[in-house]
């Protein structure tokens, strides 16, 4: 008799497998999301890096001010070197955490700017969208189950708030709650007349401004989430296993659970993989409450023409992205127990 | 005459589509299976096969529907009990059915033992794990699965494997019916035989009682079969002993489809059923009159009209045509004579 | 096909989809048919003029006039006159005037006039009142007393000899025109923009740029997607290796950072509607190339497609007639997400300050962009934003809707 299963003594060493696996392809797109992020702008007809190089040739910049900007900031990257020994500076700089000095906001260093921005983005996103997942999920699957009328009012809702675009929920938000209804601030992050320190008041002020970005990202999450578990719970509804299962006579509660947990899979995979557009439809959210994180960051280096800065941030935003990333397929490794028979492949 | 173990009587039931259109799937169906007898169902893709086995269960969920006809089990009328009363008594109990896509009938995420004890508490409130173990190692020994497969999940099978998984868990509660849905398809040469040779087993091993073999592979049935029935378009078109339905077929349908029988052992499973040009019809709005007239060879003007009736030749044989026995008889002769 | 669209327009989704769309399609072609003005003129001297009918007031004085009585316009002139701090001082005075404060009601003027007139006299004092505070009241009582006066107003002109002013006519207070008869009526259903431009118009003329950008990234991205999806679907091997490489690549990298860092390098000069939409095109094409490549994955060993191996035809031709009709769906469904995910790229890129160049047309992004850079949301001129989140959402809300109803005819797993 052939041998029909596959019989694996250790399991840990698939989920090895998994891990490395999964770890290899972080690293490699981490140095292409590096190497993007050097050779785009160079290879653009308004190539910035060079724009900066010509503009201090040809002594333009008249303020004394900004040629010695572009001075340590040629000379920090080597930008009138080739272009291969340019991409080794690049990479030593920022790996060292160096990226000269912000144009715009001179004399603070772009790690500085950056520094002062990121926590806030982390600290808003990450929870918002793990939240909105969560409740997205719920109700999705709440949905696919319950089916008739509280299907048919709650999906209409959903898939409108999934089309509106995650500015048009902050400014809706913004204008209902803040502006007209007052009950929470209009912008910033904490009020404009306080000093960041840990007194009660700073901290209840940065929960008061903290509440309207929050939701706007939490509520424009649930939409997504919620049609596409419905669907995924729909779809396994109708899976044969269901069939199966009801014929051999186990309760409807218990095949419930099985389909909630097997559409549930899919949609970690979903998070790791629209982690990136979530995030960019929420920096713009930022903008929209002039909340002090990347978001605010990146519009006020393209309104400074910062390209040290947007360079910067951008690499942030991937990385942390990547990371995001990496870390959803981890989790998943431990929920999905096919992971391991695969590996065992 | 041995006991009746499953006896239908005109089973009517439908499909509702998306649209709330009604497919008539299942129309007016009758059949009898006798105990330690097996049944063959055969028909091309889309005959109401798997419908029929579906609504053999009792247990309807959209988009199916019950619309009428009585399932006896064992002089039982199930289609009188309450959905939660068959499901606790009935299902896996008296009747088990194994689906004609075995290889994802289980939840792939749910180790085979964890399955089990679903299945076992569903109809046993008391019952211990350890007992479920030991029920289940020792069903798997006597079917000659190997007791590692328990603590697997379904990825971690080969097909084959996983199909005669299905099929032990089926009969796990010892029913007295076992409805097997094309359990051969799909599957390789080796695993097919051994998957019908385990089910020749279950009823040697008396786990279950009688069988019902549904399949459009129709070399398969003579062997495994004792009677035949041939479904067309939702409807019986004729049922007979298998030996009678294979060699000699009264219905031009299913002798269209038996034509594809004689042909030699080795290339067989290639046989598609293209002997009768044409597909089955729609069953959202089937043809009045005869439904296979569009395709037969032999069609009337007044097939397409007058309404067909099953005709019985005798106890157990029986058919569905305009013409009587003697006339396609004559027919079918004379054929024989011009094609020399 | 006549059967695949019977059965696609039998499903309501797809119908409600499908209508709002025409309908916004239908108002971008006929509105400038109608209102041939460019989109970006100035009209307004000013920013945020309210939604609302704007009659010229050189045109109403020389109008025919009509003498209409109606009881209640001094009554809603004034109205319209008294502020709330006006209405306030009111109360204070009717308080100290010794009225309860039950009784007096601020928002109802003709009431609050009536007990005005009864109980104000220029020369009571109420203790504590400032000589400023008394002036006021001076000068609001005068106010009120003009507004009710029956004399009217004298137009006149300035005689061009003797600079003398020489009365050419009255209007006294029950003097009307008929809106009809004034030749310049300006309608601005949404009031003006900041820059004080018809916010209607430019809306039109917006939406219709931003679908046009949506078009071109769709189709773009749709192309490039198509293309490599085939190719690694269908030819395999290395080929398929080194493009899901850069498909997995480009599905974590985010797009929108990309798009950043090009539009950004591109530099404002160069980034006109159509570059940003080429843009977006080139780095939102992986989810199609993923789909069309796990289609035709299962395709590629169908009957139908070996039997054309077999007869010998070419890879273009098995593509094109075996493969391609196959997965036109999936296809047309991916463009449409494409389509709608272009118009919201688009609307990001510009409120970051990136969209196309702010001179030639306005797209949706931009219009909000305006909005928000000159505040609107906080000073609620809603006209300036919410109309341009009321489209986005239409036009995505409608294009996903048209999916979904596809995707119920072309995946029947999917139930409802
Ligand atoms: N879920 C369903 N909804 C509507 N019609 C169905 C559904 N499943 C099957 N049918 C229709 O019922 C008929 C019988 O199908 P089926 O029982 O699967 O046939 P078979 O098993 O013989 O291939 C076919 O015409 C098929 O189109
Ligand atoms: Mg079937």
């Amino acid at each position: 008799m052939a041998v029909d299963y596959i019989y694996v003594e250790v399991i840990l060493r698939a989920y090895r497998k998994y891990f490395l696996n999964k770890f290899l392809w972080f690293l490699v797109t981490l140095v292409s999301a590096f190497l993007l992020n050097f050779i785009l702008p160079r290879l653009m007809p308004g190539d910035p890096v060079a724009a900066i190089v010509s503009r201090l040739a040809q002594g333009m910049s008249n303020t004394s001010g900004i040629q010695a900007i572009y001075e340590q900031y040629t000379e920090l990257f080597g930008t009138n070197k080739p272009l291969l020994e340019q991409f080794v500076i690049y990479v030593k700089n920022v790996v060292q955490g160096d990226f000269g000095f912000s144009f715009s906001q001179y004399p603070r260093t772009v790690a500085d700017v950056i520094k002062s921005s990121i926590w806030w983005t982390i600290a808003l996103q990450f929870p918002a969208i793990i939240v909105g997942w969560l409740i997205g999920n719920s109700l999705g699957a709440l949905a696919a189950y319950l089916r008739g009328s509280f299907d048919k009012v709650f999906m209409p809702i959903s898939i409108f708030a999934s089309n509106l675009p995650a500015f048009g929920m902050a400014v809706i938000l913004m204008v209902v709650f803040a502006v007209t209804l007052k009950w929470f601030p209009t912008s910033g992050g904490y009020g404009f007349d306080l000093i960041p320190n840990f007194s009660w008041k700073f901290i209840w002020s940065v929960i008061v401004h903290y509440q309207l970005p929050f939701w706007s990202i939490v509520l424009i999450t649930i939409g997504g989430q919620a049609i596409g578990m419905r669907s995924m719970s729909i779809y396994e509804l109708n899976a044969d296993y269901v069939k199966y299962s009801r014929f051999m006579g186990i309760k409807d509660r218990k095949i419930v659970s099985y389909v909630f947990r097997n559409a549930m899979l899919p949609q970690i995979t979903g998070l790791a993989l629209s982690i990136g557009t979530m995030v960019g439809g929420a920096l713009v959210a930022e903008i929209i409450f002039s909340y002090p994180g990347l978001g605010s960051t990146i519009l006020t280096a393209v309104l400074g023409q910062d390209y040290p800065l947007i360079s910067a941030a951008t690499l942030i935003i991937t990385i942390m992205v990547l990371s995001a990333n990496f870390l959803i397929e981890i989790v998943y490794g431990f929920l999905d127990p096919r992971i391991k028979a695969v590996q065992a492949d | 005459m041995s006991n009746v173990l499953l006896e239908v009587r005109e089973l009517t039931t439908k499909y509702v589509t998306r649209f709330r259109e009604d497919v008539y799937a299942v129309d007016h169906v009758s059949l009898k299976v006798e105990e330690g007898k097996t049944l063959g169902i055969a028909g091309e893709s889309g005959c109401g096969k798997s419908t029929l086995a579906l609504s053999l269960m009792g247990y309807y969920f959209p988009p199916l529907h019950y619309i009428s006809g009585d399932i006896l089990i064992n002089g039982k009328n199930i289609s009188k009990m309450k959905p939660d009363d068959i499901r606790k008594s009935v299902l896996g109990n008296e009747i088990a059915y194994i689906p004609q896509a075995a290889m994802n009938a289980l939840n792939p995420t749910r180790r085979i033992i964890h399955f089990i004890e679903d299945v076992m508490q569903a109809h046993e409130l008391y019952i211990t794990k350890k007992d479920i173990y030991n029920r289940a190692r020792e069903l798997f020994e006597t079917l000659g699965l190997p007791e590692e497969v328990l603590h697997k999940y379904p990825v971690e099978l080969s097909g084959g494997m996983k199909q005669r998984t299905v099929i032990a868990v089926s009969v796990l509660l010892l029913p007295k019916v076992l409805i097997a849905d094309e359990p051969s398809s799909a599957l390789d040469v080796t695993s097919q035989k051994m998957v019908i040779k385990m089910l020749r087993q279950l009823m040697e091993k008396g786990l279950i009682s009688s069988l019902i073999f549904i399949t459009h592979e129709l070399p398969l049935l003579y062997n495994v079969t004792d009677d035949i029935m041939v479904m067309y378009a939702g409807q019986i078109v004729e049922k007979a002993s298998s030996k009678d339905a294979v060699f000699d077929p009264l219905h031009p349908y299913a002798k269209g489809l038996m034509g594809s029988i004689i042909v030699p052992e080795s290339g067989l499973r290639d046989v598609k059923l293209t002997a009768i040009p044409g597909v089955p019809p729609n069953l959202k709005n089937p043809p009045a009159g005869c439904r296979f007239a569009e395709r037969c060879k032999y069609v009337r003007p007044d097939c397409r009209t007058s309404s067909v009736h099953l005709r019985d030749v005798n106890d157990t044989r029986t058919y569905r045509c305009i013409l009587p026995e003697n006339e396609l008889r004559d027919i079918y002769a004379k054929e024989v004579a011009q094609n020399g | 096909m006549k059967q695949i669209i019977q059965q696609i327009f039998r499903s309501g989704k797809f119908i409600v989809g499908f209508s709002i769309f025409t309908t916004i399609l239908l108002v971008v072609i006929v509105y400038p048919l109608l209102i041939p003005d460019p989109p970006l003129n100035i009209i307004g001297q000013g920013t945020f003029f309210e939604p609302g009918i704007y009659v010229s007031v050189f045109d109403s004085i020389s109008s025919p006039q009509y003498t209409l009585n109606l009881d209640e316009a001094a009554a809603k002139r004034i109205a319209s006159k008294l502020g709330e701090e006006d209405r306030l001082a009111i109360k204070e005075w009717l308080i100290a005037s010794g009225i309860p404060e039950g009784e007096i009601e601020i928002e109802n003027t003709e009431k609050l006039l009536d007990q005005w007139f009864e109980n104000y006299d220029p020369a009571k004092n109420i203790p504590g009142m400032t000589n400023a505070k008394r002036n006021y009241f001076i000068r609001l009582n005068k106010a009120i007393t003009g507004l009710l006066s029956d004399e009217g107003m004298s137009i006149t002109v300035k005689n061009a000899e003797t600079g003398v002013l020489e009365e050419k006519g009255t209007i006294v207070p029950s003097a009307y025109v008929n809106v009809n008869e004034v030749p310049n009526v300006r309608v601005l259903p949404l009031g003006t923009d900041n820059f004080g431009r018809d916010v209607l118009t430019e809306l039109v003329a917006a939406t219709r740029v931003s679908l046009q950008i949506g078009f071109v990234a769709g189709i773009i991205a749709t192309l490039i997607g198509l293309t490599l999806g085939l190719l690694s679907g269908y030819v395999g091997g290395v080929v398929d290796d080194v493009i899901m490489f850069i498909t997995n690549l480009f599905i974590v990298i985010p797009s929108f950072v990309l798009l950043i860092l090009i539009s950004f390098s591109i530099g404002q000069d160069q980034r006109g509607a159509f570059t940003i939409a080429m843009v977006i095109g080139f780095t939102s094409w992986v989810w199609t190339a993923r789909a069309v490549r796990s289609q035709v994955i299962s395709l590629r060993n169908r009957d139908h497609v070996n039997l054309s191996k077999l007869s010998g035809h070419s890879v273009v031709h098995i593509i094109l007639t075996d493969i391609l009709p196959y997965i036109a769906s999936y296809v047309v469904m991916a463009l449409i997400l494409q389509i709608s995910s272009g118009i919201l790229a688009e609307a990001g890129l510009s409120i970051l300050g990136l969209g196309p160049r702010t001179t030639e047309v306005p797209t949706l992004g931009l219009m909000m962009n305006w909005a928000m850079i000159y505040q609107a949301h906080i000073l609620g001129k809603w006209w300036a934003y919410f109309p341009v989140i009321i489209t986005i959402a239409l036009i995505t809300f409608s294009m996903n809707l048209m999916n979904t109803g596809l995707d119920q005819v072309f995946n029947p797993a999917l139930r409802d």
